[in-house]
């Protein structure tokens, strides 16, 4: 076409538009023209005027089909046609506000919850690390062989990974690190991290001011220099740039500050306040024994692949098995990527809450399908005269798809509001409490705008496509049937089938939601070997630069008489770290009347350093011997008391008081060999609500110090009432130490958040698909009542009773429901596996489960199907009868 | 009705229709009287084909429509070639008879063969 022509067609096609009435009507005029033109030649021909006329019409062919053909070839007929149906669509749906508001609400919902929880999957595993070339960033763990699959690294491993590796470039270590900044008088505490200097360029991730560590800083061993976050930054330092070079007072002695990270930037999402250098030189780390607390991150070289790069650290750790047992045996290395790191352990969960919020968004599907399809009924007379008088079909089908897409359309922008809405709720549910990666940078911006609309146009003709299609299908038997009865049989077949995949799909829901739930349930009353209620917590942290650990002790203890002697306090006592989730050391130990076990062969258990008074302040039974006590000091017999499992496996039966522990810590005095006697038993505690019980050790803090501690008071009254005491008398005994007040109920309730936090929102969707699926069956069962008023009527016009009508209806939806039922039932067995790693305590085919969500979803099935059901007996047989 | 769309060639219709246009205004059903004569009544144009035709041809700008009173005093559609319709249809005549000359040969030298 060339240039000229298409300027000419636009133009015509401009004042077709503009012709477009005009046009049409004269499209009648000239076919009855032809039809007049064509009877006269006829008549002329000798034709009686009747036959003349017959003759004409058969020639000319339809006159509906023709316009109709004719009206398709006038260019903006499709748009025409499509602001024709999006107006006509509109106007049924403002023409019944019940329908448009049932079917809206339940587009809206079911769009809008996929769209939130797809921008969480998204924010949280899709979208790439903000690292330079994130997929080559690893991270590196040693594991021991039975159970915890990522653990520790060894420092000593560290420097010889560092020299020998080839694949593998810029390897640092990363470990957590705390620190007390005192800032304008106020101490803070500031949670940070220690980071080899490799790690930012490991990472690809330069400061926004000044410049990360130098090598020297990092291996040179002189511990003077401090990176800040960007929040950190801001919210704390003012956001001033005249900060680089000055020095911040911490604990350990002024760090001068020499850099500020760009904001947002964590390392693999931990976030931190700070980052300072390990500064241990390379010789200090080949002696460290034993395992620190960090992992290494690093970055794989050009042209290495990750498994390349896997098999070279299993060969050098091989070698190190070799050079030094002792730490090695039984161990061996993982090398994962950054992001599988990071978001592995939260993946299963969202993916479980994709597949809820899909399954929602089905049961959404198939329920405006269905009131889509039982109005349409109505229209199926419509349809049926269209088709006759020549509409093509596929204009009738545009036309239903059109109306769905408008009210698809709609759903999605509501959809919008209640994604919103699901973030908020989202985020106050989960909070600060679970520590998903990323999940701050949450937000509901283009694409996922994009993607809320490209699923509600998929709904939109998901479930319009199949309404459209029955209801356009075959005018001739429409209109036989639709002569009898409403609805054809096919579309009441069609109707039926739906009903039965909707009681299927939110079968499916309820089942999964259940084992989740019930998971949770188990897992919140499993005992945990304290009794946490009633139990206030206080974390201090002394200031290191002017407190040694025995002018802590006794500060502490200070504190403890004060706290015992408030009102309301049943007993106070102290620890090293919080009672869960993690210990305060883990170490290897062994009988010292027993040959020192073989490498790898030592059992290890964690260790608690506590105060006198702890296991009664926490509730945890004193099962033999006794408690520390003050005559317990630094310069008294090492003494430990150990927690019954340890008994069950390394005494079996002997009796272990008096027995004597070598630890893998050092004692008070800084000897590693000394011998610790048991003097006592307690009872077993879960420091993971969903792990095994692990072997115990506690020490007196007297023997173990240090210039941090938790405090507990157990008290007769809500502990939150004592908080402003407690931070009070810590305050007076020093000034400058932070204070970090939680019940101990919060810090148990913190470790289960996850789980609680999944099970309440699969349950939440579980009832909105449970919700959908009713309002689907009574929708249906109320359609077909009415459909079959007359039918009812001539049954008790012959001596049916009121409640056999019911039974009759009821029955008819319960067998439907049944169907669906056993199909929900078959494909949640199917499904329920991939569920397993989220279940505590709970099979995947948990009996009760199933059965439970089977006889809810029927009773609620029943009492949908009832309702309509019970309108059909109190009608009079007369006005039933009359009704057509 | 035999005669309709599976007789004329797909894309000839246009064709004949400009060529009934070709020396003066016609009506619809002119058209379909004009080309029925021409062909010795072999081509009866089903009007099912000929209106949606005729809307095309006047979308693309080969023709152009107005109304007019016929001699017998009765209102109809008189469609008339523009000059793009007259030079569309040159080209595409002298394409046709190079393209059925070539179908000719191909044909006659099948029966000789």
């Amino acid at each position: 076409m060339s240039p000229m022509t298409r300027l000419t067609a636009a133009w015509q096609w401009l004042r077709s538009i503009v012709r477009r009435n005009a046009l049409e009507r004269g499209l009648d005029d000239e076919m009855q023209f032809h039809l007049d033109q064509q009877t006269e030649k006829f008549i002329r021909a000798g034709m009686s005027p009747t036959d003349a006329r017959r003759h004409a019409m058969l020639r000319f062919g339809g006159v509906a089909r023709v316009s109709e053909e004719t009206r398709d070839e006038i260019r903006p007929a499709l748009l025409e046609d499509v602001v024709r149906d999006v107006r006509f669509g509109a106007r049924l749906l403002w023409r019944t506000p019940g329908f448009a508001l049932a079917a809206l609400a339940t587009l809206a919902i079911g769009i809008g919850a996929t769209a939130a929880i797809f921008s969480v999957v998204r924010t949280v595993i899709l979208e790439p690390l903000p690292y330079r070339e994130p997929g080559r960033v690893v991270g590196i763990w040693e594991t021991t062989r039975d159970g915890v699959t990522r653990n520790v690294i060894a420092p000593a491993n560290f420097a010889e990974w560092r020299e020998r590796s080839r694949t593998l470039e810029h390897l640092g270590m990363v470990g957590y690190d705390g620190l007390t900044a005192v800032i304008h008088g106020e101490p803070q505490k500031l949670r940070g991290l220690a980071c080899s200097f490799d790690v930012f360029p490991a990472l690809g991730v330069r400061p926004m001011l000044g410049r990360t560590f130098t090598y020297d800083e990092d291996y040179g061993g002189k511990a003077g220099v401090i990176v800040l976050s960007f929040e950190y930054w801001q919210t704390r330092i003012g956001a001033r740039a005249d900060v680089l070079g000055t020095p911040l007072a911490t604990d350990r002695g002024p760090k001068t500050i020499v850099g500020v990270m760009p904001p947002g930037f964590t390392v693999a999402g931990q976030k931190a306040d700070f980052f300072i250098p390990f500064a241990m030189t390379v010789a200090e780390l080949r002696a460290y024994s034993g395992r620190g607390s960090s992992y290494a991150i690093a970055r794989v070289r050009d042209g290495v692949t990750f498994e390349q790069a896997v098999t070279e650290m299993r060969t050098i750790f091989a070698q190190r098995v070799r050079e030094a047992p002792e730490l090695n045996a039984r161990r061996t290395v993982v090398v994962i990527p950054l992001q599988e790191q990071m978001v592995g352990d939260v993946r299963p969960a969202l993916l479980a809450l994709m597949g809820a919020v899909g399954l929602v968004l089905l049961v959404a599907c198939v329920n405006v399908a269905s009131l889509l399809l039982a109005r349409s009924a109505a229209r199926e007379r419509e349809f049926g005269m269209r088709t006759a008088f020549g509409a093509r079909r596929a204009r009738l089908v545009r036309q239903m798809l059109t109306e769905s897409l408008v009210l698809a359309t709609i759903g999605g922008l509501a959809g919008l509001v209640v994604a919103t809405l699901c973030h908020r709720g989202l985020l106050a549910l989960v909070g600060d409490r679970i520590p998903i990666p990323r999940l701050e940078q949450l937000r509901l911006d283009l694409p996922i705008v994009f993607f809320t609309m490209a699923v509600a146009l998929a709904t939109g003709v998901a479930c319009g496509i199949v309404p459209a299609f029955v209801a356009t299908q075959r005018p001739n038997e429409t209109l036989r049937d639709a002569g009898r009865h409403g609805g054809s049989r096919r579309l009441h077949r069609v109707l039926r089938t739906l009903v039965i995949v909707e009681v299927a799909l939110s079968l499916v829901l309820l089942a999964g939601a259940g084992l989740l739930m019930r998971s949770f349930i188990k897992l919140q009353n499993v005992d945990p070997g304290f009794r946490a209620g009633g139990v206030l917590t206080a974390s201090v942290d002394l200031p290191s630069t002017r407190y040694d650990d025995a002018h802590g002790e006794v500060a502490f203890k200070e504190a403890l008489t004060r706290i015992a002697a408030l009102p309301g306090v049943i007993s106070a006592a102290g620890a090293s770290c919080q009672l869960v989730p993690y210990p305060c050391i883990g170490t290897s130990f062994w009988r010292v009347d027993r040959p020192k076990p073989g490498s790898g062969e030592t059992p290890s258990s964690q260790v608690r350093p506590v105060t006198p008074g702890f296991f009664r302040t926490m509730g945890i039974t004193e099962m033999a011997g006794r408690d520390f006590s003050d005559a317990d000091t630094a310069g008294s017999v090492p003494v430990i008391v150990v927690s019954d499992q340890l008994v069950r496996q390394q005494f079996r039966g002997e009796n272990p008081l008096g027995r004597r522990l070598r630890v893998g810590f050092e004692h008070v005095s800084g000897r590693e060999d000394v011998e610790w006697t048991i003097v006592g038993v307690v009872s077993d505690v879960r420091s993971n609500l969903d792990g095994p019980m692990r072997q115990t050790i506690y020490v007196p803090r007297s023997q173990r110090p240090g210039t941090g501690m938790v405090l507990s008071v157990r008290t007769t009254q809500d502990p939150f009432v004592l908080s402003r005491r407690v931070t009070e008398i810590v305050r007076r005994i020093e000034p400058q130490a932070p204070v970090e007040i939680l019940t101990l109920d919060t810090v148990v309730g913190d470790t289960i958040a996850q789980p609680r936090a999944l099970s309440i929102l699969v349950a939440v969707f579980a009832i909105v698909g449970l919700a959908l699926a009713a309002i689907g069956v009574y929708g249906v069962m109320a359609y077909s009542v009415r459909e079959r008023t007359q039918e009812i009527g001539v049954r008790m016009a012959l001596g049916a009773t009121q409640h056999s009508v019911a039974r009759l209806i009821v029955g008819q939806a319960l067998r439907l429901v049944l169907i669906g039922v056993a199909i929900g039932l078959g494909a949640a067995m199917l499904l329920a596996r991939s569920l397993e790693t989220l279940l505590y305590d709970v099979a995947p085919f948990d009996p009760w489960t199933f059965s439970g969500t089977a006889v809810l979803l029927l009773a609620i099935a029943t009492v949908a199907a009832y309702v309509p059901a019970r309108r059909g007996m109190q009608m009079a047989p007369t006005d039933a009868l009359r009704v057509q | 009705m035999a005669t309709e769309r599976g007789d004329i060639l797909q894309g000839t219709l246009d064709m004949l229709v400009l060529k009934a246009l070709q020396l003066e205004p016609m009506h619809g059903w002119g058209i379909t009287e004009r080309i029925e004569q021409w062909s010795e009544s072999v081509l009866q144009l089903g009007q099912g084909t000929l209106y949606p035709a005729l809307y095309r041809l006047e979308r693309q700008g080969l023709i152009r429509s107005e109304w007019k009173v016929t001699e017998n005093n009765r209102r109809a559609r008189y469609y008339s070639m523009t000059r793009e319709g007259r030079r569309h249809f040159g080209d595409e005549l002298a394409h046709w008879r190079r393209m059925s000359h070539a179908v000719n040969l191909v044909l006659d030298a099948s029966l000789k063969g």
